[in-house]
């Protein structure tokens, strides 16, 4: 059983996650409280708050952040709040790209320049983070389309981290470690993480300087939820649910022949 | 939605999906040259991609600036074509100005957020009573309180960890192993969200689910 | 003249004013110096932007290695990259919304990113089948802690029964956090101690220093 060979199990995780596609299980999916207090600080804001939209995630990661992305875009025009996106990824602009494209009202309803902004890519990390809480029109000049900042009505009313009501931050590494520092701590604002999985751990800033975490594609199956609105990340469950309880029996095996194997060598 | 029938459309998402094949040709069969394809490919198109946004970035964000006769941003713009520098064995020294100046910036800001964010409000967090508390809020607390402070002797270096130590750091390390387990099943998570979109798009191309 | 500006003493020393500037301007209000220090960081931001130009220079000088040793098996690779780069850039360069450009980052670009991160799946499987052994307490502890948040994240694990949902809950929410808390300050110890040793000068690494 232990020598079984490696892409054998390579096929069998494959097609697993491939029959709950085709024969959806269609399980619910109980929302947590990480992610209720995500939704929860939205609903508090509307058409006088600016929320920042950060992404600091790529493409590679889309099929985990893109549906909690989309949803919770989807409900910032909803409660009709002023975006401001601004990114750290190289390949951002086709993330933006995927979110209008999902979320036409951007276009449609809301009026770039005044009801929403993206000003680009901004290089450096932390130190990027930390100069755009301090100082936003020294870092960008103009947006993402070239228009001079001082021709967008929305940016110009952010100056620094105090005028944003909010940061929903797409995170794949340690961008919401860097907005809880030079945001969150000493000026107060608001921190939202939209996280992949492994970014669960940034539980331990919860609530004290998180306002909520959504982890992974579970957080954007959530998100779906509150909203009333089921997307991608509702049908990706049923592959998390197979995937997992392959793993669950792959543990299992392991163990128990394990067991087996020391019981035969005493 | 319907199957996409515009050729452009079409072309792309089969690319996209006779890409995918290629390169779990590697994983699922063996190293092929399709794979080695795939994977330069995108080499390139990551290269490619890095090159021209930090173009358009820093032609917005510097060069205009510059030439609309802000001189102050010419500091660095000679810093940043000094990095170039770096790759090349005779004139590395040259780059070391500008890293001085990352470096420098990084470790202060780094610091200044880590002590409050990372230290202080970790450890008020620890200590902090429940509010309005039932029996669980209570076990919550010390068991997360007990975990904290045990973990944290696991790290003392400077003693064995026997005599008064022996029991902390054994309890210690156990309760890293639960937060690395937590991080582990997430990490799964992570993965399988990862692999099931990719199979999602190569069933939807094959037709063998309906397009969304 | 060169031999002076070699000198790692100068190297050192502006790190230790850039980093000890954003120190004295986070901890003291002075205008002045949080003007000089948002001045600072604006270049360091602008010079991050340069650094994403140095891969291309590292990969060709080892891609044309390849292609002038004919290395057996990846030269053709090498040219393919290095055409395809140096194509796609100009490409982009003159505009990014022309119809070669757009179509390669959303077909062929977000194809192989996503597929490329999602690989580590297949290996993960294999590695809890082969390797996650409960072989000692702390291995039986992690592993039943990967299970229950495996139970946790997945709507089949309340399916299953009601209570693993409630467990698993609890080790993210509370179980796991004390040992969490203590990496994270761990690491901000770590951080800080690292930060001071290179803002005195005493860290080389980041300049290849001896």
């Amino acid at each position: 059983m232990a020598e079984v060979d490696r892409r054998v199990l390579y096929w069998v995780m494959f097609i697993a996650l491939a029959i709950p596609f085709i024969s959806p299980l269609g399980l619910p999916v109980p929302i947590t409280e990480t992610t209720k207090a995500v939704y929860d600080k939205i609903e508090t804001l509307g058409p006088k708050n600016i929320a920042l939209f950060s992404i600091a995630g790529g493409v590679s990661a889309w099929p985990e952040i893109a549906p909690s992305m989309v949803a919770v875009m989807r409900h910032l025009v909803k409660r009709e709040v002023k975006i401001v996106i601004w990114g750290f990824f190289v390949d951002q602009d086709i993330t933006v790209d995927m979110i209008i494209s999902n979320v036409p009202e951007l276009k449609t309803k809301y009026k770039y320049g005044e009801d929403w902004v993206y000003m680009g890519y901004v290089a450096g990390a932390e130190t990027a983070v930390a100069q755009l809480a301090a100082d936003v029109h020294a870092v960008f000049k103009a947006d993402k389309y070239g228009t001079p900042i001082d021709k967008l009505p929305l940016i110009q009313k952010v100056k620094t981290a105090k005028d944003i009501d909010v940061v929903l931050t797409v995170d794949t590494g340690s961008y919401i470690l860097y907005y809880i520092r030079h945001w969150n701590v000493g000026r107060g604002i608001p921190v939202a993480e939209i996280g992949i999985a492994m970014q669960a751990d940034m539980i331990v800033y919860y609530p004290v300087n998180l306002v909520g975490v959504m982890i992974g594609v579970r957080g954007g199956a959530e998100y779906e939820k509150l909203i009333g609105r089921l997307a991608d990340g509702t049908i990706r469950m049923d592959a998390i649910n197979v995937s997992h309880l392959l793993f669950i029996i792959a543990i299992a095996l392991a163990n128990i022949g394990y067991v087996m194997v020391r019981r035969v060598k005493k | 939605m319907p199957y996409p029938t515009d050729p452009l459309v079409l072309s792309g998402v089969w690319a996209s999906v006779i890409l995918t094949l290629m390169v779990y040709s590697y994983v699922l069969f063996r190293e092929t040259p399709a794979f080695r394809f795939a994977e330069h490919t995108y080499i390139s198109t990551s290269l490619a991609i890095s090159v021209i946004v930090s173009y358009d970035t820093l032609s917005k964000n510097a060069f205009t600036p510059l030439s609309k006769g802000d001189l102050t941003y010419l500091i660095p713009i000679v810093l940043g074509l000094l990095l170039y520098t770096l790759p090349f064995k005779e004139v590395r020294w040259i780059s070391r100005y500008p890293l001085a100046f990352v470096v420098g910036v990084g470790t202060g800001l780094a610091m200044r957020g880590a002590v409050h964010a990372q230290m202080i409000a970790q450890v008020l967090a620890a200590i902090t009573l429940p509010k309005a508390p039932q029996p669980i809020d209570w076990f919550n607390f010390f068991f997360s309180l007990i975990a904290f402070l045990t973990s944290t002797s696991y790290f003392i270096f400077t003693r064995e960890h026997t005599g008064v130590l022996k029991i902390p750091t054994k309890l210690g390390r156990y309760m890293i192993m639960l937060a690395l387990g937590s991080y582990f099943g997430n990490t799964i998570l992570f993965r399988m969200a990862m692999l099931s979109g990719r199979v999602e798009e190569i069933l939807k191309v094959f037709g063998i689910i309906p397009w969304r | 003249m060169s031999n002076v500006l070699r000198r790692r003493e100068i190297i050192l020393f502006i790190t230790g004013i850039v980093g000890g500037l954003n120190l004295f301007e986070y901890f003291f209000a002075v205008k002045e110096a949080a003007a000089v220090a948002s001045a600072i960081r604006t270049w360091v931001v602008i010079i991050s932007a340069f650094a994403l130009g140095l891969g291309i220079i590292t990969a060709f000088r080892v891609h044309i290695s390849h292609v002038k040793r004919r290395t057996k098996g990846q030269w053709p690779f090498s040219i393919w990259l290095m055409g395809f780069f140096v194509l796609l850039t100009l490409i982009g360069l003159w505009d990014t919304k022309f119809i070669v450009y757009d179509w390669t980052f959303k077909n062929v670009y977000v194809a192989l990113s996503t597929t490329l991160y999602a690989i580590t799946g297949f290996y993960i499987f294999s590695a809890a089948y082969r390797a996650f052994r409960a072989r000692n307490i702390e291995a039986a502890i992690l592993i039943v802690s990967g299970v229950l948040i495996l139970l946790r994240n997945a709507p089949i694990g309340e399916a299953i029964w009601t209570g693993f949902p409630i467990l698993g809950e609890w080790v993210l929410m509370k179980g796991q956090v004390g040992g969490m808390r203590t990496l994270t300050f761990v690491a901000a110890v770590g951080l800080v101690a690292f930060g001071i040793r290179t803002l005195l000068g005493m860290e080389r690494g980041y300049y290849g220093g001896e």
